[in-house]
């Protein structure tokens, strides 16, 4: 079982928020119209989607993954608490090659003192999680930013963090850890994530992660390695694209599992070049 | 006299039988087993996605020079060829689960040793696999030792 963190700092905006719908809250967990989910509820499951594309996007050449997915509750409520994601990528994605994530960090630097207290060439990516919560009838979101750094092996396994950190209204920073692991064909391996559960107010559903994206890749990613007694500042080159499209396209997929025993699953295919420029001309 | 001649003829026609029985029988009786140890350290021929063709010098106990295509993901996996000097050729495939960070990502798994041409042609045997990925280097310098019993 891969070590699960969860940092919960102040909620001041949440407690204000409290005060005002705090009827609302404790009244009863809505059984229709209302956004929290019951166990009663398990039986309807969530929907997602999931995207994902390269920056350049340029067979045999150095690329950025953008990822991405959404979920969405039954009848368009608020989904239950996520607490693991598995993102499958293609074989013939040259993920090891892209010279990403040179050095670690550890869940106890990052709680110490967030990314700042990480190395920098541990930096493999950077995203945005939006994370809602119910408050009574009102539905409050949050934007959270993320990076992905790596992270000393796990249990044998290529080992990832995945940091958010909110600011308003839920003032709460979670770290995600994910390892590397096999995939069956057409798969070349997935990132399995286990999300931690955020609480957000006392009688409340849990934080539910609703919406993220992320890259992973050179995108905005700075390192630095000495060289002659003088540092020097580089860009990593990124993942390694194939010299040919696999059939089909490059396949994604990913499943979520929700803390009610609810689970989603999603495909994504991002076309081979010439049909994506086709596809994008048409925009 | 004649029932010693008998005899003879009889105990003559067993060990031609015996001897046949012992000739064809022989190629499998004479099956030898190598105890072998080799390290490769092998360069980039070409690399497409995860994909890598590599060749360089293998040394140890079958030396002569390696090639191999690896896919490297989150297992890595991929077929080989050792062409030993002068004597003949070992194919075989092999997995590996990828450990660490830094500069070099070491692996271990093993290798399982399917065929080959010469004196190797009925080669068999699973070896272990153990070695390190460069990935800063621009060449994708592979090193990688095996270490098991080979029969042939």
């Amino acid at each position: 079982m891969l070590r699960t963190t969860f940092v919960a700092r102040t909620i001041p905006l949440a407690i204000v928020l409290l005060g005002l719908c705090l009827p609302a809250v404790t009244g009863a967990v809505p059984s229709s119209g209302g956004r929290a989910l019951g166990p009663h509820m398990a039986a309807s499951t969530p929907t997602a989607s999931l995207s994902a594309s390269f920056e350049p996007e340029r067979l045999g050449g150095r690329t950025t993954l953008r990822f991405g997915f959404q979920i969405a509750g039954p009848g368009g409520q608020v989904p239950p608490a996520l607490t693991a994601v598995s993102l499958s990528y293609p074989e013939s994605l040259g993920i090891a090659f892209s010279r990403l994530g040179l050095v670690t960090c550890t869940t106890a630097q990052l709680e110490a003192s967030g990314v700042s207290g990480c190395p920098e060439d541990s930096i493999m990516g950077f995203g945005s999680a939006t994370a809602e919560i119910s408050l009574g009838a009102d539905l409050v979101g949050e934007p959270v930013p993320l990076t992905i750094l790596r992270a000393p092996d796990e249990e044998g396994h290529i080992s990832l963090l995945f940091d958010a950190v909110g600011t308003t209204p839920l003032n709460t920073s979670a770290i995600f850890p994910g390892a590397l692991l096999p995939a069956p064909a057409p798969f070349g391996g997935q990132v399995s994530i286990d999300v931690p559960l955020i609480p957000s107010l006392p009688g409340a559903p849990d934080v539910a992660i609703v919406r993220l994206r992320a890259t992973l890749g050179p995108s905005g990613v700075i390192y630095f390695k000495p060289l002659e007694g003088r540092t020097i500042v580089y860009q990593p080159p990124g993942l390694l694209l194939p010299d040919s499209c696999p059939k089909g396209g490059f396949p994604f997929a990913a499943q979520f599992s929700f803390v009610d025993g609810s689970h989603a699953s999603a495909r994504s295919v991002e076309a081979c070049p010439a049909r994506a420029a086709r596809r994008h001309s048409r925009r | 006299m004649i029932g010693f001649l008998k005899r003879w003829r009889i105990g003559a026609a067993t060990v031609v039988v015996l001897l046949a029985v012992l000739v064809s029988a022989a190629p499998a009786a004479m099956a030898r087993t190598l105890k072998a140890t080799d390290t490769a350290h092998l360069y980039k021929v070409s690399v497409s996605g995860s994909n890598l063709i590599e060749q360089g010098k293998a040394t140890g106990t079958l030396p002569g020079k390696m090639r191999a295509t690896v896919n490297i993901g989150a297992t890595i996996s991929g077929t080989f060829t050792i062409y030993v000097h002068g004597v003949g050729t070992i194919t075989g495939h092999g997995t590996a689960i990828p450990h660490g960070s830094g500069r070099f990502e070491s692996f271990k798994g093993s290798i399982v040793v399917t065929g080959g041409t010469g004196r190797y042609a009925h080669a068999r045997g699973t070896t272990g696999l153990y070695g390190t990925f460069d990935r800063e280097s621009e060449d994708y310098a592979l090193v990688i030792q095996t270490t098991g019993t080979l029969s042939y």
